[in-house]
């Protein structure tokens, strides 16, 4: 029976985030936070192996105090207990403060069998913190699996490359991340949501995981931002004007004297 | 500083040849601007024709590094050798190509290594004081650009295959290759199958023209008004988020975008798509974006080289008629 522990982080609705053109800040007023999707992913696959293996899952999540929702929407829909890592010591952690951090955490849950996270997340798209953990707690590493069979002290993982799928094996405890073809997660029920709020929900301090608040936060990055901007296009913003038939013609003959278009 | 704790030079690194090639290119202007050489890593089974192809394609200098266990990329080797190189070498950059691969790859190495890795990087520079690299990446769901700077040694980057064009080849280019014996150790993930993906539509990664649909095409009986300007560019077919996840008209494979494939086609002809930044993320690199769409406001048209404001069932036949007429008067 595997003990599992899912990585799991709550992110901005970046489809719901826009930009307001009047004063260029972004907007995040009244947008929902939200499960990362891929972590999403990872909580329902240790749902689904746990429905078949037994076992006991664990969710560990760092962020801000309503990261707890992110805990309690992984509870109802089928995990044992979350644990969050909270306080300002870890805000503007980078990937690998962060790694640092969950594995930290990590350890001090203890026992586990494999540990499951996303292949990377909604808001940063670094596709960093996985393999970082796995380093810092030297385990086997599989990313972006789509299948994941446990059996006999092994985990065999079908795997999702560009052209290929790929299907590996490893000892258990192992570190793997999901991809979001993996699964379709649950929506837990509101009867779920509520029964969850009555689960075990601890928050840890920098202090109880052992680290110095200097391993953390911008101190403890090994990357430094130094400013960041709404994003702009750099393209040339032509209007071709005309009636349908004109405009096409028009637009035709540039694009083929710019050399993007071959006729045959 | 001493010299034993000097960083010096630029590597790139990638299993995929064709993003070993674009990465060199990108390489050069890098070493060039911080008065460096260019090495490459080369790792595989027997890599001494790849070694003189990367010297062709702009290396300086080629670690070449040939044990049976790194036939085929698999992480575990891969970042053993990798992250000795770097101890032994010292290098100040190094440049990853950010495929599947060379992401997990980037990750694992950088923590070994305790040093920053940015992936996923849109731009990529010199800051002239400080002597170091600096990126722009975006966050957020594409709506945030954050521009950053490592602060450790070396400097890793990943990028994106498709951002950059490789220099010509010059097989009159010298070099140096330096042997490296590597020191392996068993994998403790083990490959035991592999079977090619069937893409259930077209690939559109390596299409050089792509015309792409949303929700402005009305119903999946269109769609041929669509294929047909494709099929006249020598084009493929691709699709907004919502058309392949929520309306299942076209495989998942097939829609473009920060969640999906990112392409770099020499044209992206964007039809109907409002032009949602997760959009817009995955198109960064086409060469020449158009688009045409009904409503005028769409943000789209400022992420598009031309636009035209129209209704697409109109101006999407009248271009394929457009091109048409063009070719036959070849």
């Amino acid at each position: 029976m595997p003990n599992i522990i899912v990585l799991a982080k709550q992110v901005f609705y970046t489809q719901d985030l826009r930009i307001d053109r009047t004063n260029k800040k972004l907007v995040t007023e009244g947008v929902a936070r939200v499960i990362s999707e891929s972590d999403k992913n990872a909580i329902e696959e240790a749902v689904r192996l746990k429905e078949k293996l037994g076992g006991k899952i664990t969710v560990l999540t760092m962020g801000p105090a309503q990261a707890k929702e992110a805990l309690r929407e992984a509870i109802a829909m089928g995990a044992d207990e979350g644990y969050m890592l909270t306080g300002p010591e870890f805000e503007n952690s980078d990937a690998h403060a962060t790694a640092a951090a969950l594995a930290a955490g990590i350890r001090k849950i203890g026992q586990f069998d494999v540990i499951l996270c996303g292949e990377t997340s909604e808001d940063q798209y670094s596709f960093q913190v996985g393999p970082r953990v796995a380093e810092i707690l030297n385990l086997p590493q599989i990313t972006y699996a789509v299948k994941i069979t446990l059996q006999d002290g092994k985990a065999l993982v079908e795997r999702s490359l560009e052209d290929s799928y790929e299907t590996v094996e490893s000892k258990l405890p192992a570190f793997i991340t999901v991809s979001r073809e993996i699964n379709e997660p649950r929506l837990p029920t509101l009867m779920a949501i509520m029964a969850a709020s009555k689960k075990p929900m601890t928050a840890w301090t920098v202090a109880d995981i052992g680290l110095k608040p200097n391993e953390l936060g911008r101190e403890g990055s090994l990357t430094e931002p130094l400013r960041s901007a709404v994003a702009t296009g750099e393209r040339k913003r032509i209007l071709i004007q005309g009636e349908p038939k004109e405009a096409a013609d028009k637009l035709a003959s540039t694009l083929i004297g710019e050399g993007v278009v071959k006729v045959t | 500083m001493t010299a034993a704790e000097k960083y010096d030079g630029v590597w790139v690194f990638s299993e995929n040849p064709a993003v070993a090639r674009e990465l060199l290119s990108k390489g050069r202007e890098l070493s060039g601007k911080l008065g460096t050489h260019l090495a490459a890593v080369a790792l595989g089974e027997n890599v001494s024709e790849t070694s003189k192809e990367l010297i062709s394609f702009g290396a300086d200098k080629v670690y070449a590094v040939q044990d049976p266990s790194l036939k085929a990329f698999e992480v575990h080797p891969y970042s053993d050798v990798l992250t000795e190189m770097a101890k032994a070498y010292r290098p100040d950059v190094i440049l990853i190509g950010a495929t599947r691969s060379g992401l997990e790859l980037a990750a694992r190495v950088a923590e070994r290594l305790k040093t920053g890795c940015c992936t996923e990087c849109s731009k990529l520079g010199i800051d002239p004081d400080r002597k170091c690299v600096v990126v722009d990446r975006l966050i957020l769901g594409g709506n945030i650009t954050e521009t950053l700077i490592i602060r450790n040694k070396p400097q890793i980057f990943t990028l994106p295959k498709g951002a950059f064009q490789p220099l010509r080849k010059d097989p009159n280019r010298t070099g140096e290759i330096v042997q490296v014996q590597p020191k392996t150790a068993e994998s403790p993930v083990k490959v035991v199958g592999r079977k090619p993906k069937q893409f259930a539509g077209v690939r559109i990664g390596d299409a050089e023209a792509i015309v792409s649909f949303g929700r402005g095409l009305k119903k999946k009986e269109d769609i041929p008004i669509i294929e047909e300007l494709a099929k006249t560019i020598n084009g493929v077919v691709g699709c907004s988020r919502p058309v392949a996840e929520d309306l299942k008209w076209l495989p998942i494979d097939q829609y473009v975008g920060l969640s999906g494939q990112k392409v770099a086609p020499k044209l992206y002809l964007a039809c109907g798509i409002s032009g949602q930044i997760q959009h817009i993320t995955g198109i960064q690199n086409a060469r020449v974006v158009v688009c045409v769409n009904t409503d005028s406001k769409a943000p789209i048209f400022e992420y598009a080289d031309y636009g035209i404001v129209g209704d697409l069932y109109k101006v999407v036949p009248a271009l394929t008629e457009a091109f048409k007429q063009l070719s036959s008067h070849k």
